[in-house]
Protein backbone atom coordinates (compact mmCIF):
# COMPACT_ATOMS: atom_id res chain seq x y z
CA UNK A 1 0.00 0.00 0.00
CA UNK A 2 2.77 2.27 0.91
CA UNK A 3 4.46 1.63 -2.46
CA UNK A 4 1.56 2.40 -4.08
CA UNK A 5 0.93 5.27 -2.60
CA UNK A 6 4.90 6.68 -3.09
CA UNK A 7 4.60 5.82 -6.86
CA UNK A 8 1.45 8.12 -7.14
CA UNK A 9 2.84 10.93 -4.45
CA UNK A 10 5.82 10.68 -7.08
CA UNK A 11 4.04 11.12 -10.04
CA UNK A 12 2.04 14.01 -8.55
CA UNK A 13 4.71 15.94 -7.35
CA UNK A 14 6.17 15.81 -11.00
CA UNK A 15 3.02 17.67 -12.40
CA UNK A 16 2.18 19.91 -9.27
CA UNK A 17 4.00 22.57 -7.17
CA UNK A 18 2.48 22.61 -3.71
CA UNK A 19 0.39 26.06 -3.83
CA UNK A 20 -1.67 25.68 -6.85
CA UNK A 21 -2.58 22.77 -5.83
CA UNK A 22 -4.07 23.65 -2.73
CA UNK A 23 -6.19 26.58 -4.38
CA UNK A 24 -7.71 24.38 -7.35
CA UNK A 25 -8.80 21.42 -4.02
CA UNK A 26 -12.74 21.74 -3.51
CA UNK A 27 -14.22 21.47 0.04
CA UNK A 28 -10.93 20.09 1.50
CA UNK A 29 -10.35 22.73 3.46
CA UNK A 30 -8.85 21.17 6.96
CA UNK A 31 -6.97 18.86 4.58
CA UNK A 32 -5.19 22.10 3.29
CA UNK A 33 -4.97 23.94 6.81
CA UNK A 34 -2.47 20.48 7.84
CA UNK A 35 -0.70 20.57 4.39
CA UNK A 36 -0.39 24.43 5.27
CA UNK A 37 1.12 23.74 8.52
CA UNK A 38 3.24 21.36 7.05
CA UNK A 39 4.99 23.41 4.19
CA UNK A 40 8.45 23.68 5.92
CA UNK A 41 8.33 20.19 6.35
CA UNK A 42 10.84 18.16 4.00
CA UNK A 43 9.37 17.01 0.54
CA UNK A 44 9.27 13.31 0.43
CA UNK A 45 7.36 13.76 4.22
CA UNK A 46 4.88 16.07 2.72
CA UNK A 47 4.03 13.78 -0.03
CA UNK A 48 3.68 10.39 1.94
CA UNK A 49 0.96 12.56 4.38
CA UNK A 50 -1.03 13.64 1.51
CA UNK A 51 -5.04 12.60 1.63
CA UNK A 52 -7.13 11.27 -0.68
CA UNK A 53 -8.07 15.00 -2.05
CA UNK A 54 -4.24 15.63 -3.78
CA UNK A 55 -4.50 12.06 -5.27
CA UNK A 56 -8.35 13.18 -6.46
CA UNK A 57 -6.83 15.84 -8.32
CA UNK A 58 -4.60 13.66 -10.33
CA UNK A 59 -6.51 11.23 -11.43
CA UNK A 60 -9.07 13.29 -12.14
CA UNK A 61 -6.32 14.98 -15.07
CA UNK A 62 -6.12 11.73 -15.89
CA UNK A 63 -9.37 11.22 -16.09
CA UNK A 64 -10.49 14.33 -17.72
CA UNK A 65 -8.18 13.36 -20.70
CA UNK A 66 -9.61 9.95 -20.99
CA UNK A 67 -13.00 11.55 -20.55
CA UNK A 68 -12.71 13.68 -23.28
CA UNK A 69 -11.22 10.99 -25.45
CA UNK A 70 -13.87 8.47 -25.24
CA UNK A 71 -16.43 11.63 -26.25
CA UNK A 72 -14.33 12.65 -29.46
CA UNK A 73 -13.80 8.84 -30.01
CA UNK A 74 -17.73 8.58 -30.12
CA UNK A 75 -18.60 11.83 -32.02
CA UNK A 76 -16.56 10.76 -34.72
CA UNK A 77 -17.55 7.31 -34.78
CA UNK A 78 -14.02 6.16 -35.60
CA UNK A 79 -13.22 2.72 -35.90
CA UNK A 80 -10.79 0.47 -33.86
CA UNK A 81 -8.16 1.07 -35.94
CA UNK A 82 -8.32 4.70 -35.75
CA UNK A 83 -9.26 4.90 -32.10
CA UNK A 84 -6.07 3.33 -31.52
CA UNK A 85 -4.27 6.10 -33.05
CA UNK A 86 -5.81 8.64 -31.23
CA UNK A 87 -3.47 10.33 -27.97
CA UNK A 88 -4.15 13.15 -26.10
CA UNK A 89 -2.12 15.50 -28.60
CA UNK A 90 -4.43 14.48 -31.11
CA UNK A 91 -5.84 17.10 -33.43
CA UNK A 92 -9.62 16.86 -33.69
CA UNK A 93 -9.29 17.81 -37.35
CA UNK A 94 -6.76 15.11 -37.97
CA UNK A 95 -9.24 12.66 -36.51
CA UNK A 96 -11.77 13.60 -39.31
CA UNK A 97 -13.54 16.55 -37.76
CA UNK A 98 -15.27 18.64 -39.93
CA UNK A 99 -16.62 22.08 -38.52
CA UNK A 100 -19.79 20.51 -37.40
CA UNK A 101 -17.84 18.09 -35.46
CA UNK A 102 -15.74 20.48 -33.64
CA UNK A 103 -18.90 22.26 -32.23
CA UNK A 104 -20.98 18.78 -31.39
CA UNK A 105 -17.64 18.36 -29.76
CA UNK A 106 -17.62 21.36 -27.52
CA UNK A 107 -21.36 21.20 -26.89
CA UNK A 108 -20.58 17.37 -25.63
CA UNK A 109 -18.03 18.44 -23.37
CA UNK A 110 -19.98 21.32 -21.50
CA UNK A 111 -22.77 18.93 -21.22
CA UNK A 112 -20.56 16.25 -19.82
CA UNK A 113 -18.68 18.21 -17.54
CA UNK A 114 -21.10 20.80 -16.70
CA UNK A 115 -19.48 23.66 -17.58
CA UNK A 116 -19.54 26.63 -20.27
CA UNK A 117 -17.13 27.41 -23.10
CA UNK A 118 -16.63 30.97 -24.30
CA UNK A 119 -16.34 30.89 -28.17
CA UNK A 120 -12.93 32.61 -28.19
CA UNK A 121 -12.42 29.35 -25.72
CA UNK A 122 -14.29 27.08 -28.02
CA UNK A 123 -11.52 28.42 -30.88
CA UNK A 124 -8.60 27.59 -29.20
CA UNK A 125 -9.37 23.70 -28.59
CA UNK A 126 -7.65 22.09 -31.37
CA UNK A 127 -6.49 18.68 -29.05
CA UNK A 128 -7.43 16.14 -26.81
CA UNK A 129 -4.97 17.85 -24.47
CA UNK A 130 -6.38 21.38 -24.76
CA UNK A 131 -9.83 20.57 -24.16
CA UNK A 132 -9.01 18.50 -20.77
CA UNK A 133 -6.79 21.34 -19.98
CA UNK A 134 -9.49 24.24 -20.70
CA UNK A 135 -12.01 21.59 -18.49
CA UNK A 136 -10.02 21.10 -15.46
CA UNK A 137 -9.25 25.10 -15.19
CA UNK A 138 -13.18 25.34 -15.57
CA UNK A 139 -14.12 22.97 -13.24
CA UNK A 140 -11.55 23.72 -10.42
CA UNK B 1 -14.95 18.52 -73.06
CA UNK B 2 -17.19 21.62 -73.14
CA UNK B 3 -15.82 25.36 -74.07
CA UNK B 4 -15.38 26.42 -70.50
CA UNK B 5 -14.83 30.18 -69.72
CA UNK B 6 -11.42 31.10 -69.21
CA UNK B 7 -10.24 29.75 -65.49
CA UNK B 8 -13.58 28.88 -64.89
CA UNK B 9 -13.85 25.21 -63.06
CA UNK B 10 -16.14 23.24 -61.41
CA UNK B 11 -15.31 20.07 -60.92
CA UNK B 12 -15.76 16.96 -58.97
CA UNK B 13 -14.56 13.03 -57.82
CA UNK B 14 -16.47 10.20 -56.61
CA UNK B 15 -13.61 8.74 -54.05
CA UNK B 16 -16.28 6.03 -52.88
CA UNK B 17 -15.12 4.51 -56.23
CA UNK B 18 -11.54 4.81 -56.05
CA UNK B 19 -10.33 1.99 -53.31
CA UNK B 20 -6.66 1.90 -54.52
CA UNK B 21 -4.36 -0.42 -52.55
CA UNK B 22 -1.90 0.91 -50.22
CA UNK B 23 1.04 0.93 -53.44
CA UNK B 24 -1.59 2.85 -55.35
CA UNK B 25 -1.99 5.43 -53.21
CA UNK B 26 1.78 6.04 -52.25
CA UNK B 27 1.81 6.73 -56.28
CA UNK B 28 -0.66 9.24 -56.02
CA UNK B 29 0.94 10.64 -53.50
CA UNK B 30 4.42 10.77 -54.89
CA UNK B 31 3.12 12.85 -57.96
CA UNK B 32 2.92 15.88 -55.81
CA UNK B 33 5.57 18.00 -53.69
CA UNK B 34 7.12 16.52 -50.87
CA UNK B 35 5.60 18.89 -48.58
CA UNK B 36 2.03 17.93 -49.13
CA UNK B 37 2.69 14.29 -47.59
CA UNK B 38 2.92 15.27 -44.25
CA UNK B 39 -0.86 17.10 -44.53
CA UNK B 40 -1.71 14.08 -45.87
CA UNK B 41 -0.39 11.38 -43.31
CA UNK B 42 -1.40 12.97 -40.58
CA UNK B 43 -4.85 11.87 -40.62
CA UNK B 44 -5.99 8.94 -38.28
CA UNK B 45 -8.36 7.39 -40.87
CA UNK B 46 -8.07 6.13 -44.14
CA UNK B 47 -10.81 7.67 -45.76
CA UNK B 48 -9.71 11.05 -44.35
CA UNK B 49 -5.92 10.31 -45.92
CA UNK B 50 -7.74 9.09 -49.38
CA UNK B 51 -9.93 12.57 -49.08
CA UNK B 52 -6.99 15.02 -48.54
CA UNK B 53 -4.89 13.31 -51.31
CA UNK B 54 -7.31 13.81 -53.91
CA UNK B 55 -8.37 17.24 -52.79
CA UNK B 56 -4.34 18.00 -53.39
CA UNK B 57 -4.42 16.28 -56.61
CA UNK B 58 -7.22 18.81 -57.37
CA UNK B 59 -5.28 21.35 -56.92
CA UNK B 60 -2.44 20.77 -58.88
CA UNK B 61 -4.38 19.25 -61.47
CA UNK B 62 -6.57 21.80 -62.06
CA UNK B 63 -3.75 24.40 -61.99
CA UNK B 64 -1.73 22.88 -64.68
CA UNK B 65 -5.12 22.49 -66.76
CA UNK B 66 -6.41 25.86 -66.43
CA UNK B 67 -2.78 27.80 -66.48
CA UNK B 68 -0.38 25.71 -68.11
CA UNK B 69 2.21 26.43 -65.91
CA UNK B 70 4.50 23.09 -65.72
CA UNK B 71 3.66 20.95 -62.44
CA UNK B 72 6.91 21.19 -60.72
CA UNK B 73 6.72 24.92 -61.19
CA UNK B 74 3.62 24.98 -59.40
CA UNK B 75 3.54 26.58 -56.01
CA UNK B 76 0.67 25.94 -53.71
CA UNK B 77 0.55 27.73 -50.17
CA UNK B 78 -1.85 28.77 -47.42
CA UNK B 79 -2.38 31.63 -45.49
CA UNK B 80 -2.47 32.02 -41.70
CA UNK B 81 -6.12 30.85 -41.81
CA UNK B 82 -5.16 27.92 -43.46
CA UNK B 83 -6.55 29.02 -47.19
CA UNK B 84 -4.63 27.41 -50.01
CA UNK B 85 -3.51 30.03 -53.05
CA UNK B 86 -1.21 29.88 -55.93
CA UNK B 87 2.11 31.84 -55.61
CA UNK B 88 3.51 33.93 -58.08
CA UNK B 89 0.62 33.50 -60.50
CA UNK B 90 2.38 35.18 -63.62
CA UNK B 91 -0.59 34.09 -65.49
CA UNK B 92 -2.90 36.26 -67.49
CA UNK B 93 -5.86 35.51 -64.60
CA UNK B 94 -3.97 37.98 -61.70
CA UNK B 95 -7.19 37.05 -59.56
CA UNK B 96 -7.45 33.17 -60.05
CA UNK B 97 -8.72 31.63 -57.29
CA UNK B 98 -9.79 28.07 -56.25
CA UNK B 99 -11.78 25.92 -52.97
CA UNK B 100 -12.06 22.55 -52.49
CA UNK B 101 -14.38 20.50 -50.39
CA UNK B 102 -14.42 17.22 -48.99
CA UNK B 103 -17.28 15.29 -47.19
CA UNK B 104 -18.64 11.83 -47.71
CA UNK B 105 -18.28 10.99 -51.18
CA UNK B 106 -17.24 13.48 -52.68
CA UNK B 107 -13.86 15.83 -53.31
CA UNK B 108 -14.78 18.80 -55.39
CA UNK B 109 -13.12 22.09 -56.46
CA UNK B 110 -14.21 25.67 -58.28
CA UNK B 111 -11.93 28.04 -59.52
CA UNK B 112 -12.93 31.40 -60.85
CA UNK B 113 -10.34 33.96 -62.57
CA UNK B 114 -12.22 37.14 -61.39
CA UNK B 115 -14.45 36.74 -58.27
CA UNK B 116 -13.98 34.80 -55.30
CA UNK B 117 -14.93 31.65 -55.59
CA UNK B 118 -15.82 28.98 -52.42
CA UNK B 119 -17.16 25.52 -52.43
CA UNK B 120 -19.05 23.36 -49.84
CA UNK B 121 -19.88 19.88 -50.01
CA UNK B 122 -22.39 18.06 -47.29
CA UNK B 123 -23.08 15.13 -46.87
CA UNK B 124 -26.82 14.77 -45.32
CA UNK B 125 -26.30 12.17 -42.85
CA UNK B 126 -28.38 10.86 -40.16
CA UNK B 127 -27.22 12.20 -36.80
CA UNK B 128 -26.48 9.07 -34.66
CA UNK B 129 -27.84 8.62 -31.19
CA UNK B 130 -30.27 12.20 -31.70
CA UNK B 131 -32.74 13.10 -33.17
CA UNK B 132 -32.97 15.58 -36.28
CA UNK B 133 -34.16 18.32 -33.96
CA UNK B 134 -31.50 17.44 -31.15
CA UNK B 135 -28.91 17.79 -33.91
CA UNK B 136 -29.42 20.59 -35.11
CA UNK B 137 -30.34 22.71 -31.93
CA UNK B 138 -26.29 22.19 -31.58
CA UNK B 139 -26.01 24.90 -33.78
CA UNK B 140 -28.86 27.20 -32.93
CA UNK B 141 -26.63 29.88 -32.45
CA UNK B 142 -24.95 30.25 -35.81
CA UNK B 143 -28.21 30.66 -37.50
CA UNK B 144 -29.63 33.86 -37.58
CA UNK B 145 -34.21 33.45 -35.99
CA UNK B 146 -34.84 33.74 -39.69
CA UNK B 147 -33.11 31.03 -41.27
CA UNK B 148 -33.96 28.90 -37.97
CA UNK B 149 -37.77 29.78 -38.94
CA UNK B 150 -36.98 28.18 -42.47
CA UNK B 151 -35.69 25.32 -40.89
CA UNK B 152 -37.89 23.85 -38.36
CA UNK B 153 -40.86 24.67 -40.90
CA UNK B 154 -39.55 22.31 -43.57
CA UNK B 155 -41.76 19.29 -42.33
CA UNK B 156 -40.15 15.85 -41.98
CA UNK B 157 -37.36 15.31 -39.90
CA UNK B 158 -35.35 14.78 -42.83
CA UNK B 159 -36.58 17.47 -44.44
CA UNK B 160 -35.90 19.97 -41.50
CA UNK B 161 -31.88 18.28 -41.20
CA UNK B 162 -31.95 18.63 -45.41
CA UNK B 163 -32.88 22.10 -44.72
CA UNK B 164 -30.38 23.04 -42.12
CA UNK B 165 -27.72 21.50 -44.45
CA UNK B 166 -28.52 23.95 -47.41
CA UNK B 167 -27.78 26.94 -44.83
CA UNK B 168 -24.72 25.86 -42.98
CA UNK B 169 -23.58 24.40 -46.68
CA UNK B 170 -23.74 27.91 -48.15
CA UNK B 171 -22.55 30.17 -45.02
CA UNK B 172 -19.18 27.54 -45.08
CA UNK B 173 -19.17 28.12 -48.98
CA UNK B 174 -19.22 32.12 -47.95
CA UNK B 175 -16.85 32.05 -45.39
CA UNK B 176 -14.01 29.60 -47.30
CA UNK B 177 -14.43 32.11 -50.53
CA UNK B 178 -13.49 34.96 -48.42
CA UNK B 179 -10.94 33.10 -46.33
CA UNK B 180 -11.92 33.40 -43.00
CA UNK B 181 -10.73 30.84 -40.53
CA UNK B 182 -12.18 29.25 -37.87
CA UNK B 183 -13.58 32.64 -35.90
CA UNK B 184 -15.25 33.68 -38.50
CA UNK B 185 -18.84 34.31 -36.96
CA UNK B 186 -21.43 32.52 -38.92
CA UNK B 187 -24.58 34.17 -37.18
CA UNK B 188 -23.34 37.28 -38.97
CA UNK B 189 -24.70 36.11 -42.00
CA UNK B 190 -27.89 35.29 -43.29
CA UNK B 191 -29.56 33.86 -46.23
CA UNK B 192 -32.66 34.58 -48.64
CA UNK B 193 -33.80 32.64 -51.09
CA UNK B 194 -37.25 32.25 -53.49
CA UNK B 195 -37.23 28.15 -53.04
CA UNK B 196 -33.12 27.88 -53.12
CA UNK B 197 -32.93 29.91 -56.52
CA UNK B 198 -31.65 34.08 -56.41
CA UNK B 199 -29.74 33.48 -53.45
CA UNK B 200 -28.51 36.28 -51.29
CA UNK B 201 -26.60 36.91 -48.60
CA UNK B 202 -27.30 39.76 -45.44
CA UNK B 203 -23.93 40.39 -44.00
CA UNK B 204 -24.53 42.17 -40.28
CA UNK B 205 -27.77 43.32 -40.99
CA UNK B 206 -27.64 44.51 -44.67
CA UNK B 207 -27.95 42.45 -48.15
CA UNK B 208 -24.60 42.41 -50.39
CA UNK B 209 -24.90 42.37 -53.65
CA UNK B 210 -21.56 41.42 -54.48
CA UNK B 211 -22.42 37.79 -54.06
CA UNK B 212 -23.84 35.00 -55.50
CA UNK B 213 -25.09 31.72 -54.65
CA UNK B 214 -25.78 28.06 -55.66
CA UNK B 215 -27.25 24.68 -54.12
CA UNK B 216 -26.69 22.03 -55.95
CA UNK B 217 -28.00 17.99 -55.19
CA UNK B 218 -24.97 15.59 -56.08
CA UNK B 219 -27.02 12.85 -55.26
CA UNK B 220 -29.45 11.65 -52.32
CA UNK B 221 -26.79 12.42 -49.57
CA UNK B 222 -25.26 15.02 -50.87
CA UNK B 223 -25.28 18.65 -51.75
CA UNK B 224 -23.03 21.61 -52.97
CA UNK B 225 -22.78 24.90 -52.43
CA UNK B 226 -21.41 27.40 -54.88
CA UNK B 227 -20.14 31.42 -53.25
CA UNK B 228 -18.85 33.86 -55.94
CA UNK B 229 -18.40 37.29 -55.10
CA UNK B 230 -16.35 40.13 -54.75
CA UNK B 231 -12.61 40.21 -54.19
CA UNK B 232 -12.63 43.68 -51.93
CA UNK B 233 -14.73 41.25 -49.27
CA UNK B 234 -11.01 38.40 -49.04
CA UNK B 235 -9.80 38.90 -45.68
CA UNK B 236 -6.84 40.97 -45.55
CA UNK B 237 -4.66 37.83 -45.33
CA UNK B 238 -6.13 36.24 -48.17
CA UNK B 239 -6.47 39.20 -50.31
CA UNK B 240 -2.79 40.02 -50.09
CA UNK B 241 -2.53 36.77 -52.60
CA UNK B 242 -4.78 38.42 -54.81
CA UNK B 243 -2.24 40.37 -58.04
CA UNK B 244 -5.24 42.34 -58.73
CA UNK B 245 -7.90 42.74 -55.80
CA UNK B 246 -9.58 45.52 -57.91
CA UNK B 247 -11.29 44.18 -60.75
CA UNK B 248 -13.28 46.56 -63.26
CA UNK B 249 -16.64 46.45 -62.24
CA UNK B 250 -18.50 45.70 -65.48
CA UNK B 251 -16.15 42.25 -65.61
CA UNK B 252 -17.22 41.61 -61.95
CA UNK B 253 -20.65 41.97 -62.87
CA UNK B 254 -20.68 39.63 -65.67
CA UNK B 255 -18.96 37.03 -63.97
CA UNK B 256 -21.02 37.29 -61.18
CA UNK B 257 -24.23 37.14 -62.93
CA UNK B 258 -23.08 34.18 -65.80
CA UNK B 259 -24.65 31.30 -64.73
CA UNK B 260 -23.69 28.26 -62.88
CA UNK B 261 -22.40 24.89 -64.86
CA UNK B 262 -22.89 21.47 -63.58
CA UNK B 263 -19.98 19.58 -61.96
CA UNK B 264 -17.52 17.88 -64.64
CA UNK B 265 -16.91 14.18 -62.76
CA UNK B 266 -13.54 13.34 -62.71
CA UNK B 267 -11.70 10.14 -61.91
CA UNK B 268 -8.23 9.51 -59.87
CA UNK B 269 -6.94 7.86 -62.92
CA UNK B 270 -7.58 10.82 -65.38
CA UNK B 271 -6.29 13.32 -62.89
CA UNK B 272 -3.40 11.47 -62.44
CA UNK B 273 -2.75 10.96 -66.18
CA UNK B 274 -3.25 14.81 -66.28
CA UNK B 275 -0.24 15.15 -64.22
CA UNK B 276 1.81 12.36 -65.78
CA UNK B 277 1.36 13.94 -68.63
CA UNK B 278 2.99 17.45 -67.88
CA UNK B 279 6.46 15.17 -67.17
Amino acid sequence: MAATMSAISAKAAGGYRTAPALVSWKGSRAQGRSLISMAAAPRSLRLVSLRTPRFRVYAAKAETVNKVMEIVKQQLALGAEAAAAVTPESKFTDLGADSLDTVEIVMALEEEFNITVEEDNAQNITTIQEAADLIDKLVA
Amino acid sequence: MEEEEAGVRRWLVDVAHWRPSPAQFDAVVALLPSHERPAIARFVREDDRKRALVSRLLHYSLVHHVLRIPFRQINICRTPEGKPYLQKNGSALPNFNFNTSHQGDYVGIASEPFCLVGLDIASVSKPQGETASEFISNFSSYLTHHEWNYIVRAGTPSQVLTEFYRYWCLKEAFVKAIGAGVGFGLQRIEFHHEQWTNISIHIDGGVSNKWRFWLFKLDEMHLASIAKGHPEDAVSSYKKTLSNATVAEEQLHSALESPEEAFTLWTVEQLTQLLELME
